[in-house]
């Protein structure tokens, strides 16, 4: 104990200077968001890499539950491949005219207590990966695509109080965007949907095809409760999600065709 | 020893302000702003506490990007200075690192034109690697550090003979 004691005492301008270095990277990382960025991406280098060995191990211990999954899955897309056949529909024609392409990628890192959650993938650029590419999974939306490297991406979950999605109603098309107000991994709010149109309980929302993220009707869960102001205005609309974002291993991550036009007229409108 | 304290507190305070309201806006040439607050941390008595020196560098960064609205390169800059000093010191100063205010008497012309470079060269260093963090900016940090290191180093050695007469 006397020599750790001595030890600090014989390095205490160096600790000091360590100490206080530290704190210095913290103002800066606090108070620039440029070098916040890089050090987000030294960041996700360092802890993709970490998470892909400890979710390799925790990976076989898993395998019995999604092979299950895998083999409820390709039932389901075997039935699929059959009424194909049946009805004659050239698939690859259908395939080319459509415009997203859809990437399967490994969920291996899944956050979802935080005030603003993320998740990384392990698909990167290398793999066609970029960013602001939407990802989903079998029931319902997981996020967009924030940041890619070589072979890992960081996905902002829809679980992230900053994000927006764009979704309609499967009734009628009446469109808002549904954001997560921070408290339960289920329980989403959907806004700005004008009193003019009718919402009953048990209404399923789909996503919206005004954004350039998601293609339009990928189902994400039900009307839960809603309230209707005294005077005209908008819905206080509460929506359950069908997917369960506690419990996710494999994602698709889905990159639209036409992303450079639209973002090149967007940016061009708003100039 | 309380009248010199509170001198070096005014120089520290008046120092501080020069440069942020001051100096930061000179950009001749459009880029070069010198960095006189480093007369502090040059002058500091070479026999004081060390750890405190560490303090006040931090301190002194601190303030300087809270009051230019900086990223925090100061910060960074001037601790690293002021951790670095004594080791600065022995080098360019040698048997003659113990004379306390080697800085402004009692030492040779050359021992102090080195000391004085290195401690502008390698703050300046610091400070722009903290600014632009990005191995792809390394010629234009280089290109920032040697312009600027030659205005401060003109300016400090100009401030340090006036520093000399008022203590003769």
């Amino acid at each position: 104990m006397r020599q750790i004691f001595n030890a600090l005492l014989k390095y205490k301008n160096t600790s000091l200077f360590l100490g206080l270095l530290f704190i210095s990277f913290l103002i800066v990382n606090q108070r620039s968001f440029y070098h916040k960025s890089i050090f987000s991406a030294i960041g996700l280098g360092i802890s993709s890499n970490l998470y892909s060995v400890s979710k390799g191990v925790s990976d076989y211990f898993n395998l019995k539950k999604i092979n299950g999954d895998l083999v409820k899955e390709n039932n389901k897309l075997k039935a699929l491949e059959l009424i194909y056949f049946q009805n004659q529909i050239l698939k690859q024609k259908t395939l080319d005219t459509f415009n997203f392409e859809v990437t399967s990628a490994k969920i291996i890192k899944n956050s979802f207590n935080k005030a603003n959650n993320y998740l990384i993938i392990n698909k990167g650029y290398e793999d066609g990966v970029i960013e602001d590419m939407g990802v989903i999974s079998t029931d319902g939306v997981i996020g967009v695509v924030n940041e890619s490297r070589a072979h890992h991406s960081s996905v902002i979950s829809i679980l992230h109080q900053e994000i927006k999605v764009n979704v309609s109603f499967k009734k009628n098309g009446a469109y808002g965007s549904l954001s997560w107000p921070g408290i339960h991994p289920n329980k989403m709010t959907l806004d700005d949907i004008s009193t003019i149109n009718s919402v009953s309980v048990r209404d399923t929302i789909v996503t919206g095809g005004m954004s350039a993220y998601f293609p339009f009707g990928i189902p994400i869960g039900v009307v839960s409760k809603f309230v209707q102001p005294k005077t005209e205005g908008y819905y206080q609309i509460e929506v359950d999600l069908f997917s369960n974002l506690t419990q996710k291993e494999f994602a698709y991550v889905i990159k639209n065709k036409d992303l450079d036009e639209i973002k090149k007229l967007t940016s061009d409108v708003s100039k | 020893m309380f009248q010199s304290n509170t001198k070096s507190f005014l120089q520290f305070i008046s120092l501080i302000l020069l440069q942020a309201f001051l100096l930061n806006n000179v950009n001749l040439f459009g880029f070069l702003n010198p960095y006189i607050y480093l007369l502090f941390l040059i002058t500091y008595r070479f026999d004081n506490n060390p750890t405190l020196l560490i303090l006040i560098g931090f301190g002194m960064g601190f303030l300087l990007d809270l009051l230019s609205q900086g990223a925090g390169g100061h910060l960074i800059a001037s601790l690293a200075i002021a951790f670095l000093r004594p080791y600065i010191i022995q080098f360019s100063f040698g048997v003659n690192s113990d004379i306390s205010m080697g800085m402004v008497r009692g030492t040779s012309l050359s021992n102090r034109l080195l000391y004085l470079v290195l401690m502008v060269f390698i703050h300046h260093l610091i400070l722009f690697i903290v600014v632009y963090f990005n191995l792809k900016s390394i010629s234009i940090i280089f290109k920032y550090t040697f312009f600027t290191s030659i205005f401060s180093f003109i300016l400090l050695w100009i401030s340090l003979g006036f520093f000399k007469t008022r203590h003769d």
